[in-house]
């Protein structure tokens, strides 16, 4: 709580420091462009609000903060309604056609989403012009004027303006913090991984448009009623939807200070440009605008506020990293000479937990699996080995509801969960980890973890305790503050592991997790990954190579074209004349021992 | 005297002469060397051509005032052209416009902004700073709203439809003998055009006893005029309502109107506004293309005003004379006759002066007089007809103003 309060100071300081500078200007025109700055941040944080947390970058914001616009201003020339009524049904209404819009165009991805994005406003703009409002003014209110938000006093608007900011800032805040954000930066680094961890990642994106369409309506709602005179290109035109992007990259994406800063660094060089430049030498002003975002761009790619946060980063980090790196070399040796061996769990007798019947998958002419069949019982360490192209990663993806079988079934404890959707198959108990590793690059580890860990947690405290768990059990525990950039491929590996232990799973899937590791680190691994089965977890680790499996797994299930070749402990599977024709050619059949 | 006053002006003076400053102020304004008029048009971006083009008439005003002593009244004071920058956007206007009252607060009247939704926007600005706007921009809405700063010297685009179309109806019965029946309108959407063609289907054709055949509406920019031509030709209209905006759309029309054989006044054309006679349609639409072609504009460089065409022709190395300079020249001339009515450069007194001025028949603005009514609309404000002959859009109607004898496209 404590530190929620002291994180929250700066953004206070600087509301309080704005509203006293704004009071101080006198002069009308200084005081329109201190109610810009707070009006684009806005916008600003409405887009960063979907596209800076999501990764989908939406280039048709207009499209909400026109219909505000448009709301505020017909609702008070047709139904004589004050804008301090418009603006929260403004809000409404940008959060509906946000949720309408997005759960069509949420099917596309990447560049796709971005272009469709794109024609959401462009074709409000022509339904506008259709309907023949081309130009409307917001009548003049000249007997109450406070009623109808008409100030004669400029200095109310950026009052108005910065209350807006302030709140809209403090939801950002609190959804970053919850599990709402988690969810968010989650799709935004992968989205697969995100739903393997229990996401359901429509259902949050859908909230996320739905809230920053609602907070693009307010703010579009408020400008018309600064701006007075509403027409579609002003509001849905293409350079609205460029000044959101604009001032979020600009000041940095994906933080609540990013379109802060960008927009109180660009919209006052916007406008000095204007008076000064401008009437010198007309059409400059455009030029050094557009140069100025270049540079800035080129040198500080993800805006100015993450280059000015890692330079200080850099400053200060040399020592606490000397201090972290050494405690946690000890932990990870001990745990390797206390691990049993495989022999000592009781193996092959515990219940089936999971059972594969007969599960076939093609892409076209090719079988990636073929009809595997296998169980998987209570406590078991299953290895899924083949060679390059034999079909493990697709299997894993069909067990966790990537990928839909063409046939055959999957049983969980006696329940058919074949087409289930992976969050679902999360919720239900199959945690997994990539063969590609996607760790959120400037969270730390702990934030790393708890994402996995929403889907078991009610609250976030429970999430965070979940999540602290998890990291004790492999082990990270004393570098649990660490950023993920920081960290050796082993940490990482772990990290990931963790983050798939923090939701509890039953059944926990490692795609090639001892894969890029040196010997020693692999080992360290190892014995992670058999603590955890020692204490009850049932796992399928898939590899490519088997000399560290050897020692790992109680028994091996063979691949090869997406078939089962041999099935059974790892003495036998080793000497199997399939298994070495399938991974040295039928040229080495004759060195094997008989 | 004052500028050198200003300039000896140290912060303890400054201070000192605090109190006394509204004493000090009233001395000025009963003799200042010179009263600031404000002019804010787009000097940059898309409309930056014709916003020059009304820069170079308020200046040439301007000086011509200044050469002829200045304003009397205020003991030969001058005026000082203060131009700013409207930019090509609706909020950059708007901004300029609180630049303006916040920056210069000596202006006393100002004339802007070129397109109707810049002057909507930065009337909404002046009304609430008391100073007095002149505009050329013809959009009803404009004078629509109840606001008492605001002066629109050109006829609203409601009232051209209306004066413009039993004069076009007796243009065509003179040069081809029979009366005009049916009539098509292609229109873009943009709000002076909507207002033009909605002012005729609304009962101007009916009272005209003209029939609407084809009515078809577009939004700028057309990619592709085929189908509308094609619908024209198909109906053979007697007129041709031809009501484009951008410059682009006029040229891909009239091209694809000669294609199709309809150029050249097979069918008789009339359009409405000033894009169709700028100088820039020379650039991409050739002279025969043009020739005969008819656009009813505001305002435009006529009978009387030959000296002033052939000055902006060598100073400024235009062709001829838009509405936009002449509208802007007069502009200047009638916030001068109002300062010398109000006896003091402020902006309030002005603004009254031009409430109840009353200065006779006007003389740079087509027909009517200099005198408003109550909504701030020139009272008896009239319009030209100007013609495309062999390259250059000439004044042919009405007969007062000609400079020309019309030609109309044989039947």
């Amino acid at each position: 709580m404590m530190q929620g309060l002291r994180s929250l100071l700066p953004i206070l300081v600087f509301t309080v420091l704005y509203a006293a500078l704004s009071l101080s200007v006198t002069n009308s025109y200084y005081q329109l462009v201190m109610t810009l700055v707070p009006v684009w941040a806005i916008f600003g944080l409405s887009w960063n609000l979907l596209s800076g947390y999501t990764g989908l970058i939406s280039f048709g914001h207009a499209a909400f903060f026109g219909l505000g616009a448009y709301a505020v201003a017909l609702g008070q020339i047709y139904f004589d309604l004050s804008p301090w009524v418009l603006i929260p049904l403004a809000a409404i209404i940008g959060g509906i056609a946000g949720l309408l819009i997005g759960f069509p165009t949420f099917r596309l991805q990447g560049h796709y989403f971005a272009l469709a994005m794109l024609a959401y406003p462009l074709a409000i703009l022509y339904v506008f012009e259709w309907l023949g409002f081309q130009e409307i003014t917001l009548p003049i209110k000249r007997d109450a004027p406070i009623a109808y938000m008409q100030f004669s006093d400029h200095r109310f608007y950026t009052l108005l303006a910065l209350a807006m900011m302030l709140a809209t800032i403090l939801l950002t805040r609190a959804i970053e913090r919850s599990r709402f954000g988690m969810a968010l930066l989650a799709i935004k680094q992968n989205e697969a991984a995100a739903e393997a961890a229990g996401i359901n990642t429509l259902a949050w994106k859908l909230r996320a448009i739905t809230l920053s369409g609602a907070i693009a309506g307010a703010v579009g709602g408020f400008y018309a009623v600064v701006l007075l005179v509403v027409t579609p290109q002003s509001v849905f035109g293409m350079l609205v939807s460029a000044q959101a992007l604009t001032v979020a990259m600009f000041g940095g994406v994906g933080t609540v200070w990013g379109p802060v800063i960008g927009s109180a660094i660009l919209i006052p060089l916007a406008e000095t440009l204007n008076a000064e430049a401008g009437s010198r030498f007309p059409g400059i002003q455009g030029v050094i605008f557009g140069l100025a975002i270049v540079c800035v761009i080129l040198v500080a790619p993800e805006g100015l506020f993450w280059k000015v946060r890692d330079f200080l980063r850099k400053r200060s980090g040399p020592q606490k990293m000397a201090t972290q790196t050494a405690p946690d070399l000890p932990i990870a040796g001990s745990t390797l000479a206390a691990a049993p061996s495989p022999r000592e769990r009781s193996q092959g007798k515990g219940d089936v937990v999971l059972e594969v019947r007969h599960l076939s998958r093609s892409f076209g002419g090719l079988k990636a699996v073929q009809d595997v069949s296998f169980k998987l019982r209570q406590n078991e360490i299953l290895g899924i080995i083949g060679p390059n192209g034999a079909g493990k990663t697709t299997l894993f993806n069909l067990l966790n509801g990537f990928l839909r079988p063409d046939s055959g079934e999957i049983l969980l404890n006696g329940r058919e969960m074949s087409g289930h959707k992976p969050h679902e198959l999360c919720e239900a108990g199959i945690g997994r980890t990539f063969q590609i590793m996607r760790p959120f690059q400037r969270m730390s580890i702990s934030d790393n973890v708890v994402v996995g860990a929403y889907v078991r947690a009610s609250t976030d405290v429970e999430a965070r305790r979940l999540a602290a768990d998890a990291i004790a059990r492999v082990g990270l525990s004393e570098i649990a503050d660490r950023i993920a950039g920081e960290l050796t491929t082993k940490e990482l590996r772990l990290m990931e592991l963790a983050r798939a232990l923090a939701g509890q799973p039953r059944i926990l899937l490692l795609d090639e997790t001892l894969a890029g590791l040196g010997h020693d680190e692999a080992n360290e691994v190892v014995a992670v990954i058999q603590r955890l089965a020692r204490d009850g977890m049932t796992i399928a680790i898939i590899e490519h190579t088997m000399q560290a499996m050897v020692r790992l797994v109680d028994s091996f299930l063979v691949l090869d074209h997406g078939a089962v070749i041999v099935e059974g402990e790892p003495e036998v599977v080793t000497r199997d004349n399939r298994v070495i024709e399938a991974y040295l050619g039928k040229k080495w059949m004759a060195h094997a021992p008989h | 005297m004052p500028k050198t006053n200003r300039a000896a002006l140290t912060r303890r003076s400054l201070l000192a002469g605090a109190s006394a400053g509204l004493v000090s102020s009233r001395v000025w304004a009963q003799q200042p060397s010179e009263v600031k008029v404000g002019l804010l048009v787009p000097v940059s971006g898309l409309y930056a051509r014709p916003g020059t083009v009304m820069r170079h008439g308020a200046e040439m005003a301007v000086e011509h005032i200044n050469a002829q002593g200045g304003v009397r009244a205020l003991g030969g004071a001058k005026l000082k052209l203060v131009v700013l920058d409207s930019g090509d956007t609706t909020e950059k206007a708007k901004n300029a416009a609180q630049r303006m009252v916040a920056q210069e607060p000596g202006l006393v009247a100002a004339s802007g902004a070129y397109l109707s939704s810049f002057t909507l926007a930065v009337t909404e600005v002046t009304e609430r700073a008391n100073l007095p706007v002149l505009t050329l921009s013809y959009s009803d809405l404009i004078t629509d709203r109840g606001f008492k700063y605001i002066f629109q010297t050109s006829a609203t685009a409601g009232s051209q439809a209306r004066q413009a179309l039993p004069q076009i109806v007796k243009l065509a019965e003179t040069a081809s003998g029979k009366r005009p029946k049916t009539v098509a309108i292609v229109t873009d959407n943009t709000a002076a055009s909507v207002s033009s063609a909605k002012a005729m289907r609304d009962g101007l054709l009916a009272e005209n006893g003209l029939q609407l055949i084809v009515d078809e509406t577009f939004t700028p920019p057309l990619a592709d005029a085929t189908s509308l031509v094609q619908k024209v030709r198909s109906a053979r209209p007697d007129l041709l309502f031809f009501l484009p905006t951008v410059i682009s759309d006029a040229k891909l029309l009239l091209e694809k109107m000669n294609e199709f054989g309809l150029g050249q006044g097979k069918i008789p054309t009339i359009s409405f506004g000033i894009a169709i006679a700028e100088p820039d349609m020379l650039q991409t639409v050739s002279p025969e293309l043009l020739q005969g072609l008819l656009t009813c504009v505001a305002s435009w460089g006529a009978k009387g005003h030959e000296a002033l065409i052939a000055e902006l022709k060598t100073r400024y190395r235009e062709p001829w004379m838009t509405q936009n300079a002449i509208s802007t020249y007069g502009d200047m001339w009638v916030i001068k006759d109002a300062l010398e009515k109000a006896g003091k450069a402020d902006r309030v007194a002005v603004a009254e002066a031009l409430r109840s001025m009353d200065a006779g028949p006007s003389k740079y603005y087509p027909l009517g007089e200099i005198k408003f009514d109550e909504k701030g609309r020139r009272i008896g404000a009239g319009m030209t007809i100007v013609q495309w002959q062999s390259g250059v859009p000439v004044t042919v109607f009405p007969p007062e103003l000609a400079l020309v004898q019309p030609l109309w496209p044989k039947s």
